[in-house]
């Protein structure tokens, strides 16, 4: 009977939609009030959450409470939240709250209010409920319709009911999305590997916080970083470019300089200001490949500007900041680096809270079949042409490439460049045995050799730095890298001529050798008008 | 054990009301099914709950069913007791039909009550605190029952929390004949306000004199004390040996004209009627009448409330209502079985 008696509700108390003086107050909705004025609704208990600095808008409305309603119980929990937009923060406190209420829902039947309080509040209020630690429904109130009374209108969402299945289903579809993509479509078999795709579909949307890929060369550690962009791209949680960076290729004298840029002058060869990759990540997702591979100095200032959003680039005096995802990857154990006194611990404590570790193709051998399909259709999709095998090929190769015998050093890596090699050599759009033999031959030497040198990426990284000090980053994505090679030679050769036609003589001397006359420079303006440039802004922006 | 299908004539809370007074008087046990039984959302409402807990208080009674919603109500009296009682109901619940509940137990008791009220005192659909003071409190002293009134602070909705008390003495039941009006009607109008702009009553009073010709001294208007802000108008039309009163409430978005309008619409097919009784008092009487074992009044077309009505006491007393047309109007008799 207990029970039955009426209702136990939580409710934040409304500073602005529960305000009102004198009789007035009597003349518009209320939602705390409100919700004890209900023919039809008997509440028991009523537990107002207050900020002490509302005390006095609380003493009125549990006046009120009391007078509209006896039977209800009214009182007070204070819940002192510095800044109550804060999600942390108010999560943190209703949470405790829920710990010392310590509602037991055999003895309350319990609603959580989510009319009132901030929207943070009512997220904070809605997650609680739906993970039970407030074991209540959700009661929502809502004005009259046509301002007719005062009394507005109620409603008990039971997040337990049926009909938000759908809406989870909506979820889990959403979040099947996000697996797939991370995948890149690819049906993977391997249990463990599924589990930590995921993980990963849930951590990455959630949190900005480093994450570290461990694993074997040609895991494909490069190509997943690539996908959480993509993702968080998706949803909308960046807008910065992707830059992607092979530690190993920056050691030495250039690193500092490529990572966190310089001031012109600040060593021999500094012509021009450089911004660095950190900054060209801002606001987008930075992968540092090989990382246990940076050296020192690179190492504290890399904390630096992952701690504090902000650096020091190397010959400046002032610092530039930049707010980006860092995504950094490894191949080695980057604790047995910080034993060795290689690495910092402290980077390393701040890099590895979310550690992903990519098994290699070996230790997902069922998974070699369907990126097989994968590859062959990554290949086919880019000559235009459909490659396939005949399934006597298919067949004696997926032996091969499943047996003990297939080392897979490279991993995916290994494999892309076997089926490249594969479609190229397969002329009528079939692999037959034939090639696949003599794959199968070249494979087993490759692993014999032993050992694969890493591509690079430093050239790449540094046509694209140029580009964006003359262009947008939207506009530099939106040129294919076929072009960004060549304009970005163009850039450099503007800008050490005087003038337009300086640098055409230069960029077009082959066929100014063939033919007698030609204007150059006129067609170097028309190449950079093609990207909305032209020699004066290219050449003073240097 | 008697069993009540809510959902009789009108299926509201008269049934309810009715079946709690008399199971207390009577100590007869009974149950109710269907209760608001088709409504949009059937079942016990809060008013409803609170009449039924306040009986249960009364009569010591066992109670099954009693939560908002249900449509099951077991009620099992132990024991009548008089002494002094307080019932607190919400803004939107009146207090006036707390007491219409527990009333005729208390006036069957061993001893006299009081009861103090905390709630409404002038809401829609239900007697205004007025009504009591003025029509039906007389006539309960001439059938020999006592009820003493006072007032300290009026509830309207949606505030509520108005306070008064009802003094009872037991009854030693004389039944009464109410079937002819003696002189002249008298009529008196009170108009209360709390927390409202003085030109309503002002207006309101305006359209009292106009279309009833009343004189400036038959109209009192009265600043009451309220938590909220209310209005209401009130007319007593004296018929010599009784009084009825008919009311209306101020209430956002209607003018005080038309709230005026209302009561001397109301006040003008009662004085056309030549009855002594009007459509409020007739509901009241049935039930002491019943407790008196005889009696007879004049009245208008009986409600479908004031017909299920008089079906629940036949049910629970020994008696017999009879209603039947005399000359143009009603004529209620009730005798014993």
């Amino acid at each position: 009977m207990a029970k039955s008696a009426g209702h136990t509700v939580v409710s934040f108390l409304g500073v602005s939609l529960d305000r009102g003086a004198g009789r007035e107050r009597w003349e518009h909705w209320r939602p705390n009030v409100s919700i004890c004025q209900h023919e039809d609704l008997l509440i028991k208990r009523m537990i107002l959450l207050c900020e002490r600095r509302y005390s006095k808008l609380y003493d009125q409305i549990a006046a009120d409470i009391a007078t509209v309603s006896p039977e209800t119980v009214v009182e007070r929990r204070d819940v002192a939240l510095r800044d109550p937009w804060d999600f942390e923060e108010v999560f943190d406190k209703l949470f405790q709250l829920s710990r010392d209420l310590a509602f037991d829902p055999e003895d309350e039947d319990l609603l959580v209010h989510m009319t009132t309080g901030t929207h943070v509040a009512q997220i904070c209020l809605f997650l609680l409920t739906e993970t039970r630690h407030f074991p209540a429904r959700l009661l929502q109130t809502g004005p009259p319709p046509g301002n007719q009374d005062i009394v507005g209108t109620w409603q008990i969402i039971d997040l337990d009911l049926s009909r938000f299945d759908r809406l989870a289903q909506r979820f889990a579809q959403e979040h099947q999305q996000g697996e797939s993509l991370l995948k890149s479509g690819i049906a993977t078999r391997n249990a463990a590997f599924n589990e930590l795709i995921t993980q990963m579909e849930r951590v990455a949307p959630a949190s900005t916080a480093p994450i570290l890929l461990m694993g074997p060369t040609g895991a494909g550690k490069s190509h997943l970083a690539r996908r959480i962009y993509d993702l968080k791209k998706q949803r909308h949680q960046l807008v910065g470019p992707f830059i992607e960076v092979n530690c190993a290729t920056i050691r030495g004298d250039s690193a500092h300089s490529t990572l966190f840029g310089h001031k012109r002058g600040a060593f021999t060869g500094a012509l021009q200001d450089r911004a660095g990759l950190l900054r060209a990540a801002n606001g987008g997702l930075l992968f540092l490949d090989e990382i246990g591979e940076l050296g020192a100095d690179e190492q504290a200032m890399l904390l630096r500007a992952l701690e504090e959003k902000r650096f020091l680039p190397l010959g400046s005096d002032k610092e530039v900041e930049s707010d980006f995802q860092l995504i950094a990857g490894t191949n080695r154990d980057l604790g047995g680096a910080v034993a060795r006194g290689t690495f910092r611990e402290d980077l390393l404590a701040r890099i590895n809270l979310w550690t992903f570790r990519l098994p290699g193709l070996r230790d997902r051998i069922e998974d070699l079949e369907p990126n097989l399909d994968y590859e062959l259709e990554r290949y086919s999709a880019k000559v235009g042409r459909r490659v396939h095998f005949s399934a006597e090929a298919r067949r004696r190769y997926l032996d091969f490439a499943t047996s003990s015998g297939a080392l897979w050093r490279g991993n995916f890596r290994d494999l892309n460049g076997s089926v490249t090699r594969l479609c190229t050599l397969a002329a009528s759009g079939r692999i037959t045995e034939e090639e696949v033999r003599g794959e199968i031959v070249r494979l087993e030497a490759d692993w014999l050799r032993d050992g694969h040198g890493a591509p690079e990426h430093v050239a790449m990284v540094d046509d694209d730095l140029l580009l964006l000090e003359v262009l947008s980053e939207e506009v530099v994505a939106g040129i294919d890298r076929f072009d960004r090679v060549q304009l970005a030679e163009v850039v450099r050769c503007c800008r050490r001529h005087r003038s337009l036609s300086a640098a055409g003589r230069e960029l077009f001397a082959a066929s100014r050798a063939k033919r007698a006359t030609t204007n150059d420079a006129d067609r170097l303006r028309k190449y950079l008008a093609r990207f909305g440039l032209d020699y004066e802004g290219v050449a003073a922006s240097r | 054990m008697l069993f009540l299908d809510g959902s009789m004539g009108e299926g509201g809370g008269q049934v309810l009301r009715t079946a709690l007074g008399l199971s207390l008087v009577t100590g007869t046990a009974f149950s109710i099914e269907k209760i608001r039984a088709g409504r949009e959302k059937p079942g016990l409402k809060r008013q409803h709950l609170t009449a039924v807990l306040a009986a249960a208080e009364v009569g010591d009674a066992a109670v099954e069913g009693a939560a908002i919603g249900s449509q099951r109500l077991t009620f099992k009296p132990k024991g009548l007791r008089a002494g002094d009682y307080r019932f607190a109901i919400g803004s939107a619940g009146s207090t006036t039909l707390v007491l219409q509940t527990v009333l005729p137990a208390l006036l069957s008791a061993n001893g006299p009550s009081t009861v103090e009220l905390v709630g409404g005192t002038h809401n829609p659909l239900a007697p205004p605190f007025d009504f009591l003071q003025h029509a039906f409190a007389p006539v309960l002293h001439r059938m020999g029952a006592g009820l003493g009134l006072e007032i300290h602070k009026h509830g309207f909705y949606p505030a509520g929390g108005g306070q008064w008390r009802a003094t009872i003495t037991p009854a030693a039941w004389q039944p009464i004949e109410l079937l002819t009006r003696l002189g002249e009607p008298q009529l008196r109008a009170r108009i209360v306000s709390a927390k409202i702009p003085s030109h309503v009553a002002q207006r309101e009073a305006s359209m009292l004199r106009a279309r009833l010709k009343l004189r400036a001294d038959e109209i009192t208007i009265d600043e009451v004390a309220s938590p909220g802000p209310g209005n209401a108008v009130m007319l007593r039309l004296g018929f010599g040996e009784v009084t009825e009163l008919v009311s209306g409430l101020g209430d956002r978005g209607i003018r005080a004209e038309d709230v005026a309008g209302n009561v001397a619409n109301e006040a003008e097919e009662l004085l056309t009627a030549n009855v002594p009784v009007g459509e409020h008092l007739a509901d009241q009487l049935l039930i002491p009448m019943a407790l008196a074992r005889g009696g007879a009044f004049r009245t208008m077309t009986p409600s479908l409330h004031t017909r299920t009505n008089a079906q629940v006491i036949e049910q629970f007393l020994p008696v017999q209502f009879a209603m039947r047309e005399d000359a143009g109007a009603w004529r209620i008799e009730v005798q014993s079985r």
